[in-house]
């Protein structure tokens, strides 16, 4: 074994090691008001241009943020206080588009777009394998040649 | 002759100016005026002279509070200070676009001074058409539906309201938009030579050796205004966050992300004369979304809290947008023969295969951006539905790129052009790799937790150690030369994407929000700090009334987070207050005074570790780019570089 290839081998160990502790340990729980700012982090205030209810200070804002406080008091789960803001407040009011209907088009357009892209350039470099190297021809040459005369000059 | 009627002359002549350039370099290139050269200079500078006495002139409408021009009198006000009455121009919709002409009337003699001595050659004629009609596009929205100076008739002891008090709560709003604009407009220079390469036929490599500087100096530009209106949001608005996924924000970084794929493939185009019909579309691209941001920006049709008020110049940027973008079309479909590419990638583990794999990830990055940001509208259109798209959205799905984009940060730099063996990446690597596994032992030791954040240190560490690799090579051979020069000042740009990303990743996982009810003297804690509310304090402004209370953060220093509230308008306005260490951050704000005379009050109070490293990060970036636009090691320009490789000129990237 040579030195590098156990340099990799520890590099890889530790690494792992570290990553998969750090992954799985749950650390310090989530407190409720964690919980609280995540949800309200992605509710739009209904009555400001854009922002978040973390953002608002509209007394809408505040009273959203109240109330998924008290839920979460009382126990509910994120997908229940979710929808009870989108039945009371409009569908818009969540920020995390949802995958019926249509909507689901905006998850799914991406993956389509990045997978083809993918799929066109493997498409690409087996044909530039198959094809071999390219031949330069005499124009070819000759375009080098002058470019190379006019460095010269420079 | 009013005030206002001045300024419109200004504008007007200015208008004028860039209608005439274009007939009269039009005619140039039809050979009808030969020394169209001489007066399309001068008109170049005319154009700059007008924009700038329309400036000048509003400028001093503000400082003189002449509410006879009704953009005083709307956004004007005795009560407003000195700085940000100078700002007010580019807090509202005429005066920004003021700006934005003026900055393009700038770079537009800079290309002209610059390329003085190419005047005979039709590709900077094309260039210069095209800089002309747009210039005289901008003057034209200021002739027409966002005219800056009309008329008002004030009463007696009128005072205006003031620009929006959020925009006047802090200095960095004098310099955010000036700076981005630099960057938005500065990306018409590389269009321009863009379609002046279409024009003539002349895709080669020109036009890109010609506008490389000016595309990376736009583009640091760009970042710095980013950056900037995100240390704003930070500063200012107290919820803290810095980065929202607000339509408008979405739409200054689409061009951050085209241009930044366009400054990587271009190295590909100029090494190996491959991907031109990408980097054609790529710098139009760019261009085509700066204009498609000032829309959304200036139209209404997006809500958005940095939305201008709704006005008639939406339709005529759309116009002007689509007109770029056929016209980009037909020219790339006429030259359609000559943009074929000569060469090919040998491997798809070579500089330029990671290259183009950068460049897949930034456009399906910027196409994630799009799409999310336009999405709500197609939905309404189609069924009528009203829906958002946001943060979760953006971040579920740009963080797989980011992740990606990092680990071929670290990889790209040390590969290869053409091939490269497994043997020399091992050596290469290894101590990048090193130091991303140091990154993720010493956040978990820390206290750092969850599989995403700590890929992100990790792969952090490893691009970091990677970009740092390149600059200590390259300063150990070439002394304060490895400093400077394109990829010595990318690499250290490098350093300022990776302590952003890092700070991104942190700041958004681990950060604590609360909101405390404290009465005087009492403490809360959170995330192992202490807040202690100690009481309230009241100020008087000229142009506002502030309550502010007075809170020790950690039993150490006093903050005074409070409410403004604004005379003219009523509008109440939250001041926030950050205490920063290298650490972490705490940031509070007053959501709730007492209204019942005691002294209780609500704190919110947000912890995120390392949000410094964002503005450290951002300020490491705009100095790599100075420094990649200062000339690095010498290489002749004409020099072929293209296969067939020579063996003296390759550059060993190590």
């Amino acid at each position: 074994m040579t030195r590098r290839v156990a340099s990799w081998l520890a590099v890889a160990m530790i690494g792992a090691a570290a990553f998969v502790y750090g992954a799985v340990d749950e650390g310090e729980p989530r407190t409720d008001s964690d919980r609280a700012y995540a949800i309200s982090n992605t509710i739009g205030c209904p009555v400001c241009q854009g922002q978040s209810v973390v953002e608002s200070n509209a007394p809408i804002a505040k009273s959203i943020r109240e109330t998924i406080a008290l839920r979460i008091d009382a126990g509910w789960t994120d997908a229940q206080i979710r929808a009870e803001l989108r039945d009371s407040y409009g569908e818009d009011v969540d920020y995390t588009p949802s995958s019926e209907g249509i909507t689901i088009l905006v998850w799914i357009l991406p993956v389509v777009a990045f997978a083809g892209a993918v799929a066109g350039l493997v498409v690409v470099f087996r044909k530039w394998k198959r094809e071999g190297d390219l031949e330069a021809s005499a124009a070819d040459r000759k375009l080098v040649e002058a470019a190379r005369a006019l460095a010269d000059e420079d | 002759m009013s005030s206002a009627t001045v300024g419109a002359v200004f504008v007007a002549l200015g208008a004028a100016a860039a209608l005439v350039g274009i007939g009269v370099v039009a005619f140039g290139l039809l050979g009808i005026h030969q020394r169209w050269w001489r007066d399309a200079r001068w008109l170049a500078f005319a154009t700059l002279g007008f924009s700038a006495l329309s400036i000048i002139w509003m400028e001093r409408a503000l400082i003189t509070r002449d509410f006879t021009v009704e953009f005083v009198a709307q956004h004007g006000s005795h009560q407003t200070s000195s700085i940000f009455n100078i700002a007010t121009m580019w807090s509202a919709l005429e005066g920004s676009i003021l700006l934005w002409t003026f900055i393009l009337c700038g770079y537009l003699v800079a290309v002209v001074v610059k390329f003085k001595d190419r005047h005979a050659d039709a590709m900077l004629g094309f260039a210069l058409l095209t800089l002309f009609f747009v210039t005289a596009f901008f003057f034209l929205l200021m002739v027409g539906p966002s005219a800056p100076f009309q008329s008002f008739d004030p009463p007696v002891g009128y005072d205006g309201p003031g620009p929006n008090p959020l925009l006047q709560s802090h200095i960095l709003m004098a310099f955010h938009p000036p700076i981005l604009y630099l960057g938005y407009v500065g990306f018409t220079v590389p269009f321009a030579f863009a379609i002046g390469a279409l024009a003539t036929g002349r895709v080669g490599e020109g036009w890109l050796l010609a506008t490389r500087r000016w595309t990376v100096m736009a583009w640091g530009f760009l970042t710095l205004g980013i950056i900037l209106g995100a240390w704003w949001s930070y500063e200012t608005l107290g919820w803290g966050g810095y980065w929202a996924w607000d339509p408008v924000e979405n739409a200054s970084f689409l061009p951050w992300l085209t241009g930044t794929a366009f400054i990587h493939s271009v190295m590909v185009q100029e090494r190996r004369g491959m991907l031109r019909v990408w980097n054609l579309s790529l710098v139009i691209a760019t261009f085509a979304l700066t204009i498609l941001g000032t829309f959304i920006t200036r139209s209404g049709v997006l809500e958005s809290v940095h939305a201008f008020s709704n006005s008639a110049i939406g339709p005529m940027l759309l116009g002007f947008f689509g007109l770029i973008v056929l016209v980009s079309l037909v020219l790339i479909g006429w030259r359609g023969d000559q943009l074929r590419a000569p060469g090919r990638m040998d491997s798809p583990v070579s500089r330029e295969g990671a290259f183009l794999a950068n460049n897949v990830l930034f456009a399906a990055f910027a196409f994630v951006v799009l799409l999310g940001t336009i999405f709500p509208l197609i939905v309404e259109a189609v069924d009528g539905r009203t829906i958002s798209v946001g943060n979760p959205y953006f971040e579920r799905m740009t963080m797989p790129i980011g992740f990606t984009l990092l680990f071929l940060m670290a990889i790209a730099p040390i590969l290869p052009w053409r091939k490269a063996s497994s043997g020399v990446l091992g050596d290469r690597l290894i101590w990048p790799a090193w130091l991303g596994v140091g990154a993720i032992v010493l956040a978990v030791l820390v206290g750092a937790r969850g599989w995403a954040p700590l890929l992100a240190f990790g792969l952090g560490g490893f691009a970091g150690g990677a970009a740092l690799r390149q600059v200590v090579l390259a300063t150990r051979r070439q002394g304060w030369r490895g400093l400077v020069g394109r990829t010595n000042g990318g690499m250290i740009v490098h350093v300022g994407v990776v302590l952003i990303a890092v700070a991104f990743a942190a700041s958004n996982a681990y950060v604590h929000q609360s909101e405390f009810n404290l009465a005087p003297g009492e403490t809360a804690s959170i995330a192992g700090h202490t807040i202690t509310y100690e009481g309230l304090s009241f100020r008087e402004f000229a142009n506002r009334t502030e309550t502010r209370a007075t809170v020790r953060v950690d039993g150490g220093q006093v903050y005074e987070p409070g409410i403004a509230v604004y005379t003219a308008s009523g509008q109440v306005v939250g001041i926030a207050s950050v205490r920063s260490t290298a650490f972490d951050d705490v940031a509070l704000s007053i959501e709730q005074f007492p209204n019942d005379g005691t002294d209780r009050a609500v704190v919110r109070v947000t912890v995120q570790p390392l949000i410094v490293w964002l503005w450290v990060g951002g300020l490491i970036m705009a100095v790599g780019t100075l420094l990649a636009v200062l000339p690095g090691k010498r290489r002749q320009p004409t020099a072929p570089v293209s296969a067939p490789a020579v063996p003296d000129r390759v550059e060993v990237p190590a």
